[in-house]
């Protein structure tokens, strides 16, 4: 086999042991490893199943896409076979969101259970061509999935008539090339056919019009991961994982200032504050949480440290992405960071957000380094609230949110910033 | 016509999806990786192999930021600027290159082994500050860790 690229060390740990069951050492595990910890029986339990019945079982292990948004994975399903065949399975493997670490050491580290994953699904949407989309900075995972893919080739559990099933499933790995925003599934499929990322209008969604204009299901990495879980155990068993509203076991990649920042895997009844203390050991200095960030997304205050991390309406949501930030970290200067990212990564096609972001992005400098005027501190939350209603996919809808919440729970850090320009303006300094 | 190492590579992955246009990216991470970066010439070739106009190609190329049409170099030093990295201090990392390379951020060195550049989150945030050299990803541990690092790429 090839010498991969170097690959970080990346810490992991988990209580369930379930999607880190191997994972959790760092090491790049081959099919013979995978089939000696019961690996691809799940697929072997699958194709003795109907297509609708794998469905049916996803659909009421409640089981929510990892890659975001939380929609239910069985109702994306159900929705993808009510349109006509041929129809595709695409793996988002673009992880680009700051903070986001979690798909990268299942990829590098458990191809297989993504693998086995795939061709579950495939099978159950009755998709004969699947697609993995990872992004161009993750290369020693693009040529361990190619390593991997080989390996279930030659194993008969892809190809041609799986297992003498008389199913057959082809998977492509594809790579990005440094654009976060084709992690957007429909950017994502437009960059899989070959052009630009830019985001489609939706409706009509990929699981109507996809790639080349067929029924498409994009699902997640970890959300992939977890379909053989769910169908070697069955839905029942799954459904006792952590809380009964939101089951499975969850990824939560931690970064900032934590004593043992790496990807845990915990059951979502566990709170922000556990994952900050219990698990990552508490803050660097033992100094105070100021803030958490999910992501880019949104922002948490210390009095928020007992959210759940579950996808309930007051839940942590998103990819379950934690960045630490204490009592010495600058809010206003992490936001310039998080509106840098905005201002990069916009695809430029909508106005409001190509113009936007970066005006939010200068902006928010200005006010750093202590130039802004009263009319740059209007236009700063003109923009900020202007990008969301004016644009077509969910970056311009959030470009500002994490900025905006942060103006609400720490009015105190913008006002340092803030004050400097009522000095300047009205001289009194 | 490429050379015909390169040309081999490129005609590999034309036939390796369903639909040939769509190992475009593949094929120009190919490029860069042999060049260095993506020269003009090398973009009608891909136009050729994978049957698009050359318009598309130069629209593709334009859009997708790891692919770079400036000064080429040996080796890519890509240093995360993204928010976790600079928390951690990222300044560290930079100030070392620019010590020991004499490179800020777009530039390459006199000798041609290196071009840094600035890119946001690289999904290692747990290890930042990090980087990657090529296709190697590194922590930024000490100035003497990612002076040995270094010295590994001629
Ligand atoms: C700007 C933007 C970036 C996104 N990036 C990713 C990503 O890197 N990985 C991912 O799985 N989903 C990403 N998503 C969400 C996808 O659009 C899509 O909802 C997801 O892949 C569906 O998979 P799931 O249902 O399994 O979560 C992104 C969404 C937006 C709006
Ligand atoms: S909202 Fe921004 S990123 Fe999304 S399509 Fe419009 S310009 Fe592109
Ligand atoms: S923020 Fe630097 S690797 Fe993620």
């Amino acid at each position: 086999m090839r010498s991969y690229p170097n690959i970080l060390n990346i810490y992991a740990e988990t209580t369930l042991n379930l999607l880190l069951k191997r994972a959790k050492k760092p090491k790049v595990h081959t099919i013979e490893d995978y089939l000696k910890d019961g690996g691809y029986q799940a697929l072997e339990k699958a194709l003795n199943m109907s297509p609708e019945e794998i469905i049916d079982w996803v659909d009421k292990s409640q089981l929510r896409g990892r890659g975001g948004a939380g929609f239910p994975t069985g109702k994306k399903w159900k929705f993808a076979v009510q349109n006509p065949a041929p129809r595709y399975l695409i793996c988002n493997a673009d992880e680009s969101e700051p903070g986001t670490f979690k798909d990268r050491i299942l990829i590098e580290r458990d191809p297989h259970l993504l693998i086995e994953g795939m061709i579950i699904s495939a099978y159950a949407i009755g998709a004969n061509q699947a697609f993995i989309y990872i992004r161009g900075e993750y290369p020693a995972g693009y040529y361990v999935l190619l390593d991997a893919i080989e390996e279930a080739k030659a194993k008969g559990f892809l190809g041609k008539n799986i297992l003498g099933s008389g199913f057959d499933l082809e998977i492509y790995v594809a790579r990005g090339a440094g654009a976060y925003i084709c992690g957007e599934e429909s950017a994502l499929i437009e960059s899989l056919e070959g052009k630009r990322g830019f985001p489609r209008i939706k409706p009509p969604y990929p699981v109507q019009y996809g790639l080349f204009g067929r029924p498409t299901v994009v699902n997640n990495v970890e959300t992939l991961c977890n379909i053989p879980l769910i169908v070697g155990m069955g839905w029942e068993e799954y459904r006792y994982i952590g809380p009964s509203d939101y089951p499975g076991p969850k990824l939560f990649p931690v970064s900032g200032k934590v004593k043992k920042p790496g990807v845990y895997e915990l059951p979502m009844n566990t709170t922000l504050r556990e994952v900050v203390y219990k698990y990552a050991g508490g803050t660097l200095g033992n100094k105070k949480v100021k803030a958490v960030f999910s992501g880019a997304l949104d922002c948490f205050s210390a009095e928020e440290l007992d959210t759940p991390m579950d996808y309930s309406p007051f839940g942590f949501g998103g990819t379950g992405t934690v960045i630490v930030l204490t009592e010495e970290d600058d809010i206003v200067k992490a936001c310039l960071d998080i509106a840098e990212f905005y201002a990069h990564e916009s695809c430029g096609q909508c106005t409001p957000c190509r113009v936007g972001t970066h005006e939010q992005a200068y902006l928010l400098k200005k006010l750093i380094e202590g130039d802004a005027t009263p009319k740059d501190w209007e236009g700063l939350q003109f923009v900020n609230k202007y990008i969301q209603p004016t644009s077509i996919c969910g970056l311009g809808a959030v470009a500002g949110r994490l900025i905006r919440q942060t103006m609400q729970k720490f009015p105190e850090e913008w006002e340092r910033y803030v004050g400097k320009i009522k000095e300047v303006a009205y001289g009194t300094s | 016509m490429l050379p015909s190492e390169l040309e081999q590579k490129l005609l590999e992955h034309a036939n390796y999806f369903p639909r040939s246009e769509q190992a475009i990216l593949l094929c120009l991470h190919e490029v860069q990786e042999y060049y260095g970066n993506i020269p003009p010439f090398a973009l009608e070739r891909v136009a050729q192999i994978l049957g698009v106009p050359l318009n598309h190609v130069e629209n593709v190329v334009s859009f997708y930021d790891m692919f770079d049409r400036g000064e080429p170099a040996r080796h890519r030093i890509r240093v995360c600027v993204s928010v976790v990295c600079n928390l951690m201090n990222k300044q560290r990392l930079l100030d070392a290159i620019k010590k020991h390379l004499g490179i800020g951020v777009g530039e390459v060195t006199k000798d041609g082994r290196f071009k840094l550049i600035a890119v946001q989150c690289l999904g290692a945030c747990s290890e930042a500050p990090v980087f990657m050299v090529d296709n190697d990803t590194y922590k930024f541990e000490s100035e003497e860790k990612l002076y040995e690092v270094l010295s590994k790429y001629t």
